[in-house]
């Protein structure tokens, strides 16, 4: 076997060897991206998986509950309330001072506004103090999903108020109140929540069912929306919000925490 | 060098959609009302779009955090970043007062509150980054390197790791 043989076939071992160390390599990347491939899906699969039981199940949380009838109210027995086309009047006869309090039951801040000074103001309108007339904004019927939260909590406040209940029924919305965005609670769950609040004439329900009030509820809003003494100075711009409070004609801070006392005082 | 501000771009513009994904998936009803105020869809698709939004953000996060499929998810991205972009373009220009719910909060805003051209310059420079990535996909630390070099990186001349996606 002469030299330049044995140099010959060496080469072509070592080529062989260097093919097949190529194609080890190709196979061993082959198996990482399909182990990657595979991950990668496992992982998608499993984020949005997740993210979308986690959403709709976040969104929906007032679905099948019961909305906490106890809403905190410590109204005396004889403070009388009164509806009158879409506004509640709640106070003892001979009451000293008046406001008048817009709000939405889906807006954040008037829940914050209730949750803060729902006990001082029911205890001014003990004291015969205070009579308070409710104004229900249908603000953010939209901001709902599905819409509509807005309208028909409205709607079964006022209907809540024929049947003499309506602080019991809006204090329990608003300590139990749904978020922003959200489901919001139906039209069941409204007159459900009457029944706890001790709601026993049958037009209750009838009414949150039909809307009775839904087109006064709207009208008032256009017009409420559009005076000007209701509209407030926001990022220097003229607009209407919720909650606003308003006592002799004038916008009241309620920021100011002691507000209530010079409303009562003055 | 390059491969460094790669790398950089990569993981910069992962943080961005994890964050604001995730800001986005903690807050559902508040995503749903950011959504709802660029006023643009039909009602049955504001749900949607507000669900799949934030999962889509942070699917693009962590492909971009593990490098997997860069040139295709940064085209994704920059896709979305160009949606986004003129959504608050739209609302701008409609005279909308509302902010842009980038990350987290949204919905409508007093007139004098709106950030119209700051969040634009933002999302544009985040576009920037995944212009980057589109072009000159390659990095350190990430799969697409690793499954071409096997040492989870691109130290070795020579490759070009643009066409590694293909095969995912």
């Amino acid at each position: 076997m002469g030299g330049a043989e044995r140099t010959a076939r060496k080469q072509r071992q070592q080529a062989q060897a260097g093919k097949s160390v190529v194609r080890a390599r190709n196979a061993a990347s082959d198996r990482r991206k399909i182990i990657i491939g595979i991950v990668a899906v496992v992982v998608v699969a499993a984020a949005v998986i997740g993210g979308v039981l986690w959403t709709i199940s976040n969104r929906n949380q007032t679905e099948g509950q019961t909305i906490n009838p106890d809403g905190g109210t410590s109204l005396a027995a004889d403070v009388v309330q009164k509806r009158d086309g879409v506004v509640v009047t709640v106070g003892k006869p001979g009451a000293t001072s008046t406001i008048d309090v817009y709000a939405d039951f889906l807006c954040p801040i008037c829940g914050t506004f209730e949750s803060t000074y729902r006990v001082q103001i029911e205890q001014a309108i003990n004291n015969g103090q205070l009579q308070v007339k409710y104004h229900m904004v249908p603000l953010l019927t939209t901001k709902s999903a599905p819409p509509g939260y807005s309208l028909d909590s409205a709607n079964a406040a006022l209907a809540a108020a024929d049947a003499g209940k309506f602080v019991q029924f809006h204090d329990a919305l608003f300590k139990s109140q749904p978020e922003e965005g959200g489901r919001g609670y139906d039209k069941q769950q409204l007159i459900d929540l009457g029944k706890g609040v001790g709601i026993t004439d049958p037009n209750f329900a009838s009414e949150v069912n039909a809307g009775t009030y839904n087109d006064q509820i709207t009208t008032a809003f256009t017009q409420i929306e559009n005076d000007p003494s209701l509209q407030q100075d926001i990022q220097g711009q003229k607009s209407f919000g919720t909650p606003t409070v308003v006592s002799k004609g004038q916008i009241i801070n309620w920021q100011d925490a002691s507000w209530l006392e010079r409303v009562i005082g003055g | 060098m390059l491969d460094t501000i790669g790398t950089l771009a990569r993981f910069g513009l992962a943080a961005v959609w994890l964050i604001s994904g995730a800001v986005k998936l903690a807050g559902p009803g508040q995503t749903y009302i950011a959504v709802q105020a660029y006023d643009v869809l039909p009602h049955g698709l504001v749900g949607v779009v507000a669900t799949a939004l934030p999962l889509v953000e942070i699917v693009l996060g962590l492909a971009l955090l593990a490098g997997v499929a860069t040139r295709y998810v940064a085209g994704a991205a920059l896709v979305l970043l160009l949606v986004l972009i003129a959504g608050i373009a739209q609302s701008w220009a409609r005279g909308l007062s509302i902010d842009c719910g980038c990350f987290g909060g949204g919905g409508q805003v007093s007139q004098g509150q709106t950030q119209y051209p700051q969040e634009i310059l933002r999302d544009s420079g985040f576009a920037l980054l995944a212009v980057w990535l589109l072009v000159r996909p390659r990095t350190w630390l990430s799969v697409d390197g690793w499954l071409k070099g096997g040492h989870g990186n691109s130290a070795e001349p020579g490759h070009d790791y643009s066409g590694v996606a293909e095969g995912n």
